[in-house]
């Protein structure tokens, strides 16, 4: 089977015929895998190679080729980066790919400090022109190569948003084709649809519902084209990027822009330490990091990384409490400085030991280097991560922890890491996300799939809070146990917006679908 | 988990396999690196993603269609080769990668081509008409071999001397001013310069970016041996793509290191910088120019040294002894740039994207000969650059970047000057 003749005809003529293929070439190397973030997991067995290929460069098109799609009742996934490959792949035969990449415009309104931008734009891209303007905008632990739009729209967590919110709350104007074609125009867009100032607009503010529950719909509720997003002002010491690859760093104003490491006494202190900075209301960025990061950072490649890290073992990963802060002068050098003093004396009442830093940023302001994850063992996933409060993200990590024992190998020895956790909003919230490694081609490589059950049950009779409901995690299994019976409300949700199931399917329950499926799933499919 | 035995061999695709499967999509080989990204424009670092948008132009779709091609998921079909040969293989993607995450981008990609040859889709038909070309008369052109040293004017080569020049088909035959100015830097710094004359024939490069291995090896074997007996052990050349094909290529081909060939090649900025060091030529003539400097693929991060390696590649990837990994990093990117600051009267004022983020001409990996649109396209993206900066002129290192960028200019009407290096140089000593 294939894209019937007729509606590819009709597609072409939407967006002619430079920028649509249903060649096998063209549709093979739109697939992702086998490796990817997710992709060299079970879920890659459900993943389909999509029957055509098509590029929109505006709104109208996009509205049109779904019309189109429901019209002929072909399903469509939509992908801007199509990093979060398990989720960027159709899960159906036959699906039409509509690749957002020509999608990129990038507008800055200076004076109300916001910017619109299309699909196609990504993080590095939109915090040049932020910094440009002496405002800026936070890289998120996905990665500087991550689509701003979708990311905004699935959460957006980075260590600077210590200061301003996780992204998906800082969207503002919103530019959405619903899966039945129609074009819904959020905030002050709704009443003008040149003016992207403002987020909640008139009427029912809507952004909740693009942003689903856990975590976005992944292109299960149409596509968003356009969204104008927060920005922050910036110091205005513009940081000067240093180095040729692979050691290239942003060299730092340092009046202006400091990382500061702490080794702590303990993780009490740790703990400690977070709230005490937060009440002080300084910092722009704290963050407790895996101690394997550090040992990236040492290493010259995946070989020497793996002569340092196991160089360590469970006692002295357990004495190693590393907490980073950034401190920015955002008004003024003074800022620093009081900053700097404030922060000193937290650190000398908690017994916090500064240990030497470099006077550059690697990650971060400008970069993150997601793609990094994969280069020890050759396979990452994030099966876990929430925003909760910090205690929990403490104990869930002694937890996860002691968990992940079992299933070791075929994940990465860890000597008893308690995972990634940073602060949020001021120490009132706290990020907490648990990585794991593996290598793809481990003989045991399903015991990853069991693991990600493993940590939905843990969530659920310990009543943690999770933030991966409905990916990585069968909705079916979380839905009961949380909201309660959110996955109902989301299938209805679903229905209510795409009654023909044309968006994306069967996300959200595209797990669902595969943990049926496989066979090595059967054995432990309780629920 | 079990080992397997692998080999940096490019004429065995399946050495790559690891490398192609372990992609993530990350696009490393897409963008400029984050730190450096310049912002919404000038952003991108492959010519042929940006130029035809699909994945199959790009270097994680290529290692898709690979591995589909190698476990039969996917068949040749015009369109499948058109996407392996519409790269100019330079190496932006490979640099990328390895910012991150390590993978043999470059010779998976080479691997590809050859497998294709081997297979008998490849190359396109334009890239086998100049094979026929070099064969029978040893450059490009197909100009009558025994006239490959007709650029010598007043600059002579010598005998007493252990350096030879390998001129290159464009400087012996197309572009005198370039070979007649490196004879006079040669000349004017004492050491002199021979030349292999009828006995240089081509270095390859068409052949070997175009996958046709065995007529690139039959070429190495023959400059290699008349190398050795030429008694010289420093080979410069005035050409970028001659520099790589001497320099990394031809050990390559042969499972070798470049430091087991037994001579040393230079680029003409490497040798310049190191005479202006011992100050064996000076800068006197003033150059009013504001200029901009463009990395030649294969001076810059493509011109690393190749180490040989072959070994056991085991659990979570690791590699026994340690892989070499060539990250674009020692590249000629300081050289050239040194010596442009240090002419009198140039204005240097640099692009956005340089060194290991640079875009490419057009030129290479046979594109300009079998998709000469493309290869325009790319070079108006680079001029486009240039002009942004307000650059009155562009410099290069490498005779086909001169071509490509002079011809766009003539066809789109603009004046902005192309030099390459050698002449900037050449005046500036007189």
């Amino acid at each position: 089977m294939s894209i019937p003749k007729e509606a590819y005809r009709v597609l072409e003529s939407i967006v002619g015929s430079e920028f649509i293929s249903e060649d096998p070439v063209d549709c093979e190397a739109h697939t992702p895998g086998p490796n990817g973030f997710e992709t060299d997991l079970g879920i890659a067995t459900i993943m389909k190679r999509p029957g055509c290929v098509i590029f929109p460069s505006t709104t109208e098109e996009v509205q049109k080729i779904v019309r189109t799609c429901n019209r002929y009742k072909i399903p469509f996934i939509p992908v801007s980066t199509q990093w979060w490959s398990g989720r960027g792949a159709p899960k159906v035969n036959d699906a039409i790919l509509l690749d957002l990449k020509r999608m990129d415009c990038c507008e800055i309104d200076e004076r109300h400090m916001y910017a619109v931008v299309g699909s196609g734009i990504i993080y590095s891209q939109l915090q040049e022109e932020a910094m440009k303007r002496g405002l800026y905008t936070t890289i998120p632990g996905g990665g500087s190569q991550v689509g701003v739009v979708a990311n905004h729209i699935l959460y957006g967590s980075s260590p600077l948003n210590y200061r301003t919110c996780i992204a998906n709350r800082r969207i503002l104007g919103v530019e959405w084709v619903l899966p039945s074609g129609e074009i819904l125009r959020l905030g002050s867009l709704a009443f003008n649809k040149d003016d992207f100032l403002w987020g909640e607009g008139i009427g029912p503010d809507l952004r909740g519902l693009i942003r689903g529950f856990s975590p976005g719909w992944m292109g299960s509720m149409g596509i968003v084209t356009k969204m104008s997003v927060k920005l922050f002002p910036f110091q205005p010491d513009k940081p000067i990027p240093t180095g040729i690859s692979p050691e290239t760093a942003l060299e730092l104003p340092l009046s202006r822009m400091r990382w500061y490491n702490f080794i702590m006494p303990d993780k009490g202190a740790v703990v400690k330490a977070m709230y005490e900075i937060g009440k002080a209301e300084i910092a722009a960025g704290v963050t407790k990091v895996p101690l394997f990061w550090r040992a990236i950072a040492k290493a010259n490649n995946k070989e020497e990384f793996w002569e340092i890290w196991d160089k360590e073992s469970e006692e002295s990963v357990a004495a190693m409490n590393v907490l980073r802060v950034l401190l920015i002068g955002f008004t003024s050098e003074r800022q620093l400085e009081y900053e700097e003093g404030v922060l000193l004396d937290i650190m000398e009442e908690l017994g916090g030991k500064q240990a030497r830093t470099k006077p550059t940023d690697e990650s971060w302001i400008k970069n993150a280097d997601s793609a990094g994850m994969w280069m020890m063992c050759g396979g990452y996933t994030s099966l876990e991560f929430d925003f909760e409060a910090i205690d929990h993200a403490i104990e869930k990590g002694v937890d996860c922890s002691a968990l992940k024992k079992d299933f070791t190998p075929p994940l990465m020895r860890a000597y008893g890491d308690q995972g990634w956790f940073q602060v949020g909003d001021f120490g009132h919230v706290a990020l907490f996300e648990f990585l794991t490694y593996h290598d793809p081609d481990d003989e045991e490589i399903h015991k990853v799939d069991e693991w990600a059950i493993a940590l939905a049950k843990l969530n659920i009779n310990k009543r943690y809070y999770t933030a991966q409901l409905a990916s990585h995690k069968p909705l079916f299994l979380t839905g009961p146990a949380y909201g309660p019976d959110y996955h109902k409300w989301m299938l209805r949700i679903k229905e209510e917006f795409d009654p023909n199931n044309l968006s994306n399917p069967p996300v959200p329950a595209d797990y669902d679908m595969f943990v049926d499926e496989a066979e090595w799933m059967k054995e432990i499919k309780d629920w | 988990m079990p080992e397997e035995y692998v080999k940096l061999d490019v004429t065995d695709i399946d050495n790559f396999r690891y490398d192609m499967r372990r992609c993530v999509r990350c696009k490393g080989c897409k963008w400029v690196d984050h730190i450096y990204m310049p912002g919404s424009k000038f952003s991108t670092r492959c010519p042929s993603e940006k130029r035809y948008l699909f994945d199959s132009f790009s270097a994680w779709g290529r290692l898709r269609l690979a591995l589909g091609l190698m476990d039969g998921q996917v068949n040749y079909s015009q369109r499948l080769v058109e996407a392996i040969y519409k790269c100019q293989l330079c190496g932006a993607c490979d640099a990328g990668c390895k910012r991150n995450l390590d993978l043999e981008i470059s010779s998976s990609l080479e691997a590809l081509r050859i497998k294709c040859v081997n297979d008998g889709y490849g190359p396109m038909p334009e890239q086998k008409a100049l094979a026929e070309k070099i064969e029978k008369e040893h450059n490009v052109f197909g100009a009558p071999s025994k006239n490959r040293a007709k650029w010598i004017k007043e600059n002579k080569p010598v005998d007493e001397t252990d350096i030879i020049y390998f001129v290159g088909c464009y400087a012996s035959y197309k572009m005198p001013e370039i070979s007649r100015a490196t004879a006079s830097i040669l000349n004017a710094s004492g050491r002199g310069f021979k030349l292999m004359g009828p006995d240089e024939y081509c270095c390859g490069y068409p052949l070997y970016s175009t996958g046709q291995m065995d007529k690139a090896k039959e070429v190495a074997e023959h400059n290699i041996e008349s190398i050795e007996n030429s008694g010289a052990r420093t080979v410069v050349t005035s050409c970028a793509e001659c520099y790589k094909t001497l320099k990394v290529d031809y050990p390559k081909m042969l499972g070798k290191s470049t430091s087991d060939m037994g001579y040393q090649v230079i680029h003409l900025v490497e040798f310049v910088e190191e005479q202006l060091g011992e100050g064996n030529i000076q800068f006197k003539n003033k150059l009013d120019l504001r200029l901009t400097y463009h990395d030649s693929c294969n001076l810059a991060r493509m011109s690393e040294p190749w180490v040989y390696w072959e070994g056991k590649r085991g659990h979570f990837g690791l590699t026994e002894p340690t892989m070499p990994r060539r990250r674009g990093t020692y590249g000629l990117y300081g050289q050239p740039r040194d010596i442009l600051k240090s002419i009198p009267g140039a204005d240097l004022v640099e692009m956005v994207r340089i060194r290991e983020n640079a875009w490419c001409c057009g030129a290479g990996g046979g594109v300009k000969e079998a998709f000469p649109d493309f290869a325009k396209w790319s070079a108006d993206e680079r001029l486009l650059e240039a002009k942004d900066v307000g650059a009155q002129a562009l410099v290069t290192t490498c005779p086909r970047c001169k071509e490509n960028f002079t011809n766009t200019i003539k066809a789109s009407g603009d004046n902005m000057s192309v030099y390459d290096i050698s002449e900037l140089i050449g005046e500036a000593i007189k």
